[in-house]
């Protein structure tokens, strides 16, 4: 007969919490406050309650240094709750805790960060283009949360029923799958959204100032290719924008 | 603009700042939507939102990934949102006013993060002995005094982009002696440029790279095929 996994206490608490695990975000312990903060209503049911020596120790471990993508932070949070639970030795706790952070900030970096936002970004962009007013916003936010929440609560879950075996969950056919796929989807969709977003705002104009504006924007993304990161595009184009209306000013 | 504007345009500035890392993460500080929030907050979301795509382009150039110093674009797209929002009919001159306006927001904003999080250190060494003894109060201190930094910061960054885009959007307009299309050409090549900067970036090298590739020039070929 299979093993029925007991229930998380305070899960929900947990996943509430959940969202604001970097809102005490620093350069110390990164998210390890709020991982403590995320984790406590489940660790008040410990042995020995709230006000139990197993609570205390438990909740001054799991506020320890901890980084990882927040929306998969939840697998590290549930494992590591499963496992003050099963009475894991002290030092597995905090050597799982440390081994997560890599794996979990990668796999979420790459998936969330530089693939699922920029697909959604380059959607909400090309539906805009497409005269969908604000349901271009409105698909966008839906699109990416639909993501985002689904990722938050199969994290936690899948952390709190793996326990200290949660290393394995990382390498399940879906998410293998969406990292394969995920990189090659948003360099076509960025691809595509950038002509159409460049046409939109040139609409109208004459063809020779599309063109100029075309090989200008090819000469910034050279620049900043060029720049490799010792400006940002932040700067650049303050400068750019600056300097347009200093160009302006001298037009007469 | 009435009083009760500003207000919902400085307080959405905030709740939109909070999202960026504090809570929930959810994408409501992207441009996209933070400029149709400002311009709704007026009457106007459809305004708000052309310069949300605007600068979503900007913004494609700054993912949030890893520990990175990362621009904050919410609070000023939420800001300028608002006043082209409440100035439907704006010169290119005037917009890019805006457009500058809100990158030096985001500029500002993500500076103002790196603060916090230098302040949250200095709380939590505060708090050393008794985070280490597992004290909830001291756990909890620590955590509700970084959610309030962060949102004085988002505040003060919305207020700020609200009082610049304003004088600047209409410096720019008034006093703008060049034809308007260079202001027109400056805003695109610029966000385009960045945009495809960022492209490249995501993209990558090798095989991976052809898939942008093969994007763009499809882009183009609907772009050609419409501009006709």
């Amino acid at each position: 007969m299979a093993e029925v996994t007991p229930a998380m206490p305070a899960s929900r608490r947990v996943l509430l919490r959940l969202f604001v695990i970097q809102a005490a975000w620093n350069y110390e312990r990164m998210q390890g406050i709020g991982f403590g903060y995320a984790a406590e209503p489940a660790l008040r049911h410990l042995a020995g309650g709230p006000a139990g020596e197993k609570y205390r120790q438990a909740l001054a471990r799991e506020s320890q240094f901890f980084n990882a993508h927040p929306y998969l932070a939840g697998l590290a949070v549930g494992a590591a709750i499963r496992a003050e639970f099963d009475g894991q030795p002290k030092e597995r706790i905090e050597r799982l805790r440390e081994a997560l952070c890599g794996p979990l900030g990668s796999i979420g970096d790459r998936l969330f960060w530089a693939s699922w936002l920029p697909i959604c970004a380059a959607l909400g962009l090309m539906l805009f283009v497409f005269g969908a007013r604000v349901w271009a916003a409105i698909a966008f936010l839906v699109l990416y949360n639909a993501a985002h929440l689904y990722c938050r609560v199969w994290s936690l879950r899948v952390g709190w029923e793996r326990g200290m075996q949660v290393a394995g969950a990382m390498s399940t056919p879906v998410l293998r799958a969406s990292a394969r796929l995920a990189a090659p989807a948003a360099g076509v969709m960025v691809g595509l959204a950038l002509p159409l977003a460049f046409g939109w705002q040139l609409v109208g104009a004459a063809s020779r100032l599309a063109l100029i504006a075309g090989a200008l924007a090819v000469a910034v993304a050279v620049t900043l290719r060029l720049l490799r990161g010792r400006a940002g595009g932040v700067v650049v184009t303050s400068l750019l924008l600056v300097a347009t209306w200093v160009l302006a000013l001298l037009w007469r | 603009m009435s009083w009760l504007e500003v207000l919902g345009v400085v307080l959405a500035g905030t709740l939109v700042g909070l999202d960026l890392a504090s809570v929930p993460q959810a994408m409501f500080s992207r441009p996209i939507v933070a400029g149709m929030l400002g311009g709704l907050i007026v009457g106007d979301p459809l305004h708000g939102l052309a310069i949300g795509a605007i600068l979503e382009l900007f913004a494609m150039d700054s993912l949030p990934v890893g520990a990175s110093r990362n621009p904050d674009w919410g609070p000023g797209t939420v800001a300028v949102g608002a006043l082209a929002g409440e100035h439907p009919v704006i010169l290119a001159s005037g917009l890019l006013g805006l457009v500058l306006v809100a990158v030096v927001a985001a500029w500002a904003g993500g500076w103002g993060s790196h603060l916090v999080r230098r302040a949250n250190v200095a709380a939590v060494a505060a708090r050393r002995a008794a985070l280490d003894a597992g004290d909830l109060r001291a756990l909890r201190a620590v955590q509700y005094g970084g959610l309030l930094r962060d949102a004085v910061r988002a505040l003060a960054v919305t207020a700020l982009a609200f009082a610049l885009g304003g004088l600047v959007s209409s410096l720019f307009a008034r006093h703008w002696p060049g034809p308007q299309q260079l202001a027109q050409v400056a805003i695109s090549a610029t966000s385009i440029g960045v945009a495809l900067h960022a492209g490249v970036r995501l993209a990558g090298s090798g095989r991976q790279s052809l898939w942008f590739v093969s994007g763009l020039a499809a882009g183009l070929l609907v772009v050609v095929t419409w501009l006709r």
